[in-house]
């Protein structure tokens, strides 16, 4: 019981609505009606099988009318008729009979919408039937004296259909009252008024010919309504025309774009998960320059039909983004099923022989996919597109044929993230490769050291990025120390000195030039600051200088110590750390200096130090 | 009746499916049970044949009629899954049901009987010889669902039908249709989805 009124409780004003117009129309069925029919003749029972044949044949045949896609069909024509020619009684013992038969036939079609329409047409038929007999409308043939009444008694059919249409849409919708009553008046006028015309020449055709006149109207009927289908399909096939990709026969970017819009508001208002796959062939380019484009286009249009075949029958709008891109929004989808749908589209693409695959790294067809789901908080739909995107590019991170969803996996995509960027800095500082090499190499091992502390140190993702990427990059401004002085042997002159310190403000520069170095400024100015503030440019003192700059400082100067410099002599790791204990609290911050030599130890076993002194000066 | 049905169906069929895709599909029919049909089909013929001879057989071919359409409605239950199938059980439990609470036979209305000519109104009307129908009056029972439908110019078939049979024949056309039309894709259906960002 209390299940019930919690139930209850639940229901929308519509439903409520939908009861009510119910029951108004059983009540009403049954007041007008009351099941006389029963009671019919055999006379009667045949003209009522008539009708309800001729309004089943013209209830199937629904058309759509361009461009609103209402479904429409000639039916309420043979109620009209009926109800001019036999009266209301009749005409609801063809509704009770014809809505029994759909509720047999249509199961689909869940019984509250039946029932729903049942009600409705109960109502109108009878209210516009009173309306007829108000304005002293007869029954039996088209009277021309009487064609106000048969004109009122159809606005009014018509009228409590729209309105009580209407209602149910504003109640659902809640859209703006006066526009949204017009527009439903504009698109249904003419249909409308088609009705009216259909219905009495029924009237006349079947006062005078009976059944004969019936069926020549049922044929008229069944040709306008094959009419109107064509023309609906012409329609779309233009319509579509401009939304279909040729190769592929997927939609194109630009529907791509609109449903994209349609279905994100739709998820907003409904509630509903909304998932965006995008899909790019791997190594497609591989197999152009193999085998030509013409290969390359089959291939785009297989993997098209293949994308269009598997979501042929659910919610998934499949599109051509672009290329070798494909994008599969996917409305109802969170991003478990979506992935689960798009991993078993990939594995199916693995398994599915094609001309030509030899040349690919895995030997078969297979693509990358990024998966993003949609969620309140996205600002807009480049946002979800962009997620996707990003998904796609750590999916082909990954190592290709692979499905990544956004943000399930953040260690590895801020690997990957931090991957790219040291990529990027590592292809400028191939530079030094050529002017410089000790330089280089340098940079790479104090941005190895820089990876290991930043874990001993367990720096956040923001502290860790910029501090890794600051070890990388913080001598970029050696490159514009003269080559005569970068490469000396032997003793450097005083002016020779000043000059190689200033490459951290060169450097500074540099950086300020690129907007990604922006945050990593501070490494290259300050890493030969001096814990005892005695150090170059700025001369700042202990704590002035930022934490990991003064750790830098550090791996920095520890790093030149222990390898081989053209200026110095080579240290043995043991002779750096007794070094850097010497330089403790003068040159390099004591706290951050026992950290790092803590970590050199460990890493280097007792045995190992001592083998060192015989082998090589340095190792990584 | 149950043969306007077919007919009406094949030609259609025919037309619509084209005349090779359409026998090709008709040949590859599968109905479980299929031996059921013409084993029933064979027994009404000697029920025909025999009725008159033997004396005890006119009083009970009533019945014998009767456990017949149960037989075959339920051959029509086991192959519910073929299209129309479901039509045609409803059709001929209508028949059934309007025979059952008449006493095995099909009530005629006199009315409709009249297309046939005089000589059948007669034979009616007397009650004898027409072994499966009687005439409809005051007393029949469901009467709506006798034969009272009557067919003539312009059906090329001139006859006394119930909507039981209209109901059947329809189930039986659709059937047909589904076996000898070649499947369409769901175009239209794939087009509708699409409508919202047509303007």
């Amino acid at each position: 019981m209390a299940k019930i009124f919690m139930k209850i409780k639940e229901l929308d004003i519509s439903h409520w609505y939908i009861a009510f117009l119910c029951l108004t129309g059983i009540i009403t069925f049954i007041w007008t009606n009351g099941f006389s029919f029963i009671n019919y003749s055999s006379e009667e029972w045949v003209k009522l099988y008539v009708m309800l044949g001729a309004a089943l044949i013209l209830n199937s045949l629904t058309f759509r009318l361009p461009p609103e896609g209402n479904v429409i069909s000639f039916d309420s024509s043979i109620y009209l008729a009926c109800m001019f020619i036999y009266g209301s009684q009749f005409t609801l013992a063809v509704l009770l009979l014809c809505s029994l038969s759909y509720f047999v036939y249509k199961r689909n079609v869940p019984w509250w919408k039946k029932l729903t329409n049942f009600s409705l047409y109960s109502i109108m038929i009878t209210l516009s039937f009173q309306v007829f007999l108000a304005f002293n409308g007869t029954l039996g043939p088209v009277n021309g004296h009487n064609l106000a009444s048969y004109i009122l008694a159809l606005t009014s059919y018509f009228g409590i259909n729209t309105i009580g249409l209407f209602i149910y849409y504003y109640l659902l919708y809640r859209t703006d009252l006066a526009n949204t009553l017009k527009g439903f008046v504009k698109d249904t006028i003419l249909v409308y008024l088609c009705m009216l015309i259909l219905s009495l020449v029924l009237c006349v055709l079947i006062v005078n010919n009976g059944t004969l006149g019936l069926i020549l109207f049922l044929s008229l009927g069944i040709m306008l309504s094959h009419a109107f289908r064509l023309l609906f399909s012409m329609y779309h096939q233009i319509l579509n025309r401009s939304n279909i990709d040729q190769r592929t026969a997927l939609y194109n970017h630009s529907f791509f774009e609109s449903s994209l819009d349609y279905h994100i508001i739709e998820a907003k208002v409904n509630d509903r998960a909304l998932s965006l796959a995008m899909i790019d062939i791997d190594d497609f380019k591989k197999y152009n320059d193999s085998f030509g484009h013409l290969k390359g286009d089959l291939l785009i249009s297989f993997l098209g039909s293949m994308l269009k075949e598997e979501t042929k029958d659910t919610s998934i709008v499949a599109s051509r983004y672009g290329g070798e891109e494909f994008t599969l929004l996917m409305p109802g989808y969170d991003y478990e099923k979506a992935r689960h749908f798009v991993d078993k589209l990939r594995k199916k693409l693995n398994d599915t022989p094609f001309d030509g695959v030899e040349v690919f790294p895995h030997k078969c067809l297979s693509f990358s996919a990024g998966i993003a789901q949609y969620s309140i908080d996205l600002y807009d739909k480049s946002q979800l597109v962009d997620h996707a995107d990003k998904a796609l590019y750590y999916a082909k991170k990954q190592g290709k044929n692979t499905v990544h969803t956004y943000g399930c996996d953040l260690i590895m995509e801020d690997e990957l993230d931090l991957s790219h960027e040291v990529n990027y800095i590592e292809q400028q500082l191939n530079l030094f490769m050529y002017k410089d090499i000790d330089t280089f190499k340098h940079s790479k091992r104090v941005y190895k050291y820089a990876l290991d502390m930043s874990n001993i140190l367990s720096l956040d993702k923001e502290e860790k990025r910029e501090f890794v990427l600051g070890a990388l990059i913080h001598d970029i401004g050696k490159l514009e120390i003269p080559w005569g002085v970068l490469n000396k042997e032997g003793k450097l002159t005083p002016e020779e000195w000043e000059t190689i310190k200033q490459h951290v403000t060169w450097g500074k520069k540099i950086a300020l030039t690129d907007p990604r170095f922006r945050d990593l400024i501070p490494y290259i100015e300050l890493h030969h600051e001096r814990f005892d503030g005695k150090g170059y440019p700025h001369g700042l003192k202990g704590k002035e200088i930022p934490k990991l700059c003064r750790m830098l400082t550090v791996l920095d100067s520890f790093d030149a110590m222990t390898t081989e410099r053209p200026y110095q002599k080579t240290k043995t790791l043991q002779e750096g750390i007794i070094e850097l204990r010497a330089c403790a609290g003068t040159q390099f911050d004591p706290e951050l200096v026992e950290i790092f030599i803590a970590y050199i130890l460990a890493r280097s076993p007792k045995n190992e130090l001592t083998l060192q002194e015989e082998t090589a000066p340095y190792m990584v | 009746m149950v043969y306007d049905g077919i007919i009406l169906g094949l030609i259609v069929g025919l037309f619509r499916g084209g005349l090779k895709n359409g026998l090709v599909q008709f040949g590859q029919i599968k109905l479980k049970g299929g031996l059921i049909f013409p084993i029933l089909l064979l027994i009404q013929f000697l029920i025909f044949r025999f009725q008159g001879d033997a004396s005890w057989l006119a009083p009970a071919s009533g019945y014998f009629f009767m456990s017949i359409y149960v037989i075959g409605m339920a051959f029509l239950w086991m192959n519910r899954q073929n299209k129309g199938f479901m039509i045609i059980l409803i059709g001929v439990f209508f028949n059934f049901l309007v025979m059952a609470v008449n006493g095995g036979r099909m009530p005629v209305s006199l009315d409709a009987a009249q297309v046939l000519g005089p000589y059948y109104t007669e034979l009616l009307t007397s009650g004898d010889a027409v072994y499966k129908h009687y005439m409809l009056d005051a007393s029949t029972r469901l009467s709506f669902l006798g034969d009272i439908i009557p067919l003539s110019n312009p059906y090329p078939r001139t006859q006394v039908i119930s909507i039981g049979d209209v109901v059947m024949n329809l189930g039986i056309f659709l059937y047909i249709q589904s076996i000898m039309v070649p499947k369409k894709d769901t175009e239209d259906q794939d087009l509708a989805t699409s409508l919202h960002t047509s303007n």
